[in-house]
């Protein structure tokens, strides 16, 4: 009976004939739904933004530099230069643990880089064949760093996408040489990190060729180390181990903030992931709520609703309508107002979210997409809602006598 | 044939019951045309409301061409009412926000009768009123008389055997009462059965047969022209 063309006219009716009645009803779900999309929008932009930012570094990974000294350690004096070199390298990952990707990474800033008449200003960066891993780089044509390339001091490059751009235009780099502080080298690779200007800036050369053509010196500036698939107690043990390794290798003072600095992206990443779940609860209890306002309204206005059409269903029993077929036409009546007031209200805030995103892109906000699985069920619990507290008083509306109904006031 | 026997009717009050029919035994034949007279309170509304299903009673039986409607599921109680009666209110009980037409082709609805033959037969039936004119207008523009008139196609839109009506002239002038009057006699005079309950002895005269009811039960039963007192005017009213 439900998808009788006839029905549906009946409820048109009824529905055109009481405009604000529909308005409320529609407003009250629309809302609701409104409100929960555009949240929900809201707080995984948010969600995107901070793993966007933090998806540059493996989640699995230890940062380890050094700085200079901030207090006096051994009779040595302070805002003493500690320096990060091959040796602390090898010990960390070859002596104190295990390591399935390792890295370093010294960048020279502002290097000349040139190909045939085109030339700019960009970052020469020296790195191990791991670190492409370690900070997900996405290739884009040729190859990465072989081991090869890093032990026999290869003068290779993989260049950034903007420096494709900037100097190739359209033209296809690999194979082609570029000079880089004046040293031939051949593009290997390109890569580009979509929205990373300032990784794309970078071309990326082995540890070893930066270190012997252009320091003719051993640091490495940083070393990172992954973590493996230890956990985030074992992580933050094995970030202790190197911090105390360095310390007693290069006497910095077990105080001395600055010296030495080991970041652990684990308990980083552990940190967001528990921030995440406030955020990700906090949206489930205000959408909660809200759709919880929602169902209130839609049941009160269903509520009022029915009994404002008690003689009128007294009037259609009189002529002959059973109480299935009364019953029928509210419940159907509440479910098609509040889909149709839902859709509505999702298709807005989907809208809002389309529109508001390109004005609020920023480091920490991106994409703030839409779960459309957890919508449809709000959806769907509003619309169930909305069918039930149409179904209570039609039920108790149709259980009176059609005299009963007719003499109601 | 409308058969009733013994039929008792109380109404709940706070300290007890409040009899309003008390042994109702009553024939009315097909194509009778009948008032229902009484003073306020004498049951005559309620024995109507029982005769055309929309009230139940506590004891006796009612027999519609020898169905026992005291056995009707609801279901079949909503089918009688929509295939055997028709209902004419005092106060019309037009759906306020459907057109003349849609309140006269609502029963057809509950018949299934597809929606373009509901119109055909609903116009048909206001131009027999004589109100196809207003036909689209909705029932706050329309007067009382022709209110009237749309109510009275709502009941006979389903060509029911009995037509059942509340002081169908109660909110009329004495010119609108007459001339429901005139389509009611009309109607009887097709064959179908009229029933209507009035205070009115104007209205009572124009009926074949009058029924006096008091304190729930008949106490006169008769051809109108017997249980009518005659007035100055032709007819008293009843008291």
């Amino acid at each position: 009976m439900i998808f009788s063309r006839e029905l549906w006219i009946e409820i048109g009716h009824t529905v055109i004939a009481n405009p604000l009645r529909t308005a409320l009803t529609g407003l009250s779900v629309g809302l609701g739904i409104f409100i929960l999309v555009v949240m929900q929008g809201l707080g995984f932009g948010l969600q995107n933004g901070v793993q966007q930012d933090f998806g540059d570094e493996a989640s699995n990974s230890l940062w380890i530099r050094t700085n200079r000294t901030t207090l006096p350690f051994r009779g040595r004096q302070a805002n003493r230069s500690i320096e990060l070199r091959n040796a602390d390298k090898e010990i960390l990952t070859e002596k104190l643990f295990e390591t399935p990707l390792h890295s370093a990474r010294r960048m020279l800033w502002g290097s000349t880089i040139q190909a045939e008449n085109e030339e700019g200003r960009f970052a020469v960066v020296g790195v191990n064949e791991d670190y492409d891993q370690l900070e997900s780089i996405p290739l884009v044509s040729g190859r990465w760093l072989h081991q090869e390339d890093v032990a026999q001091s290869a003068k290779v490059c993989v260049i950034g996408q903007t420096i494709v751009d900037d100097l190739f235009k359209k033209k296809n780099p690999i194979g082609e040489y570029i000079r880089l502080r004046n040293v031939t080298f051949r593009v290997i690779g390109t890569f580009s990190r979509s929205g990373s200007r300032w990784t794309n800036s970078m071309a990326l050369i082995p540890i070893t060729t930066l270190q012997r053509v252009f320091e003719g010196a051993d640091q490495v500036g940083r070393v990172i180390v992954s973590t493996g698939d230890r956990t985030v107690e074992e992580a933050s043990a094995m970030a202790s181990m190197a911090d105390g390794a360095l310390r007693t290798r290069h006497a910095v003072h077990p105080d001395d903030q600055r010296a030495v600095r080991v970041e652990d992206n684990n308990e980083e990443f552990a940190m967001y992931q528990r921030i995440f779940m406030g955020i990700r609860l906090f949206i489930w209890v205000i959408g909660g709520f809200t759709l919880f306002a929602g169902a209130i309204g839609v049941a009160n206005i269903m509520s009022i609703v029915v009994k404002e059409r008690t003689v009128e269903i007294g009037v259609r029993k009189a002529l002959g309508a059973t109480s299935s077929s009364i019953v029928i036409l509210i419940v159907v009546e509440a479910i098609a107002l509040t889909s149709i007031s839902g859709i509505l209200g999702m298709i807005a805030g989907v809208l809002t979210l389309e529109f508001v995103a390109p004005f609020a892109e920023h480091d920490y906000f991106s994409n703030p997409a839409v779960n459309l699985n957890v919508t449809i069920t709000a959806l769907g619990v509003l619309v169930l809602s909305g069918a039930l507290s149409g179904l209570a008083p039609a039920l108790r509306a149709v259980r009176i006598r059609p005299i009963e109904a007719l003499r109601y006031e | 044939m409308l058969s009733l026997r013994s039929i008792e009717k109380s109404y709940p009050l706070a300290g007890g019951q409040l009899p309003v029919l008390k042994g109702i035994d009553l024939i009315i034949e097909q194509g009778e045309m009948v008032a229902i007279m009484g003073s306020s309170g004498s049951g005559k509304s309620t024995l109507l409301n029982v005769l055309g299903l929309l009230d139940n009673f506590d004891a006796g039986s009612y027999h519609l061409d020898d169905v026992d409607m005291s056995e009707l599921s609801e279901r079949q109680a909503a089918r009688y009412r929509s295939r055997f009666l028709g209902f004419v209110f005092q106060s019309f009980n037009l759906i306020a926000f459907k057109s003349a037409l849609e309140n006269v082709a609502l029963p057809l609805f509950y018949q299934k009768i597809p929606r373009r033959e509901r119109q055909k037969r609903a116009l048909a039936m206001l131009e027999r009123m004589g109100i196809a004119d207003r036909a689209h207008h909705l029932p706050s523009e329309l007067s009382g008389g022709q209110k009237q008139r749309v109510a009275m196609a709502r009941a006979l839109i389903t060509t029911p055997r009995v037509i059942l009506a509340d002081e169908p002239t109660g909110a009329l002038d004495s010119v609108t009462s007459n001339e429901v009057m005139d389509v009611l006699r009309e109607v009887n005079s097709t064959g179908i059965t009229v029933i209507i309950v009035t205070h009115e002895a104007d209205i009572a005269a124009r009926c074949d047969r009058t029924i006096r009811l008091k304190d729930g039960r008949i106490i006169e039963d008769g051809n109108s022209s017997e249980v009518v007192e005659p007035t100055a005017h032709g007819i008293s009213p009843i008291s």
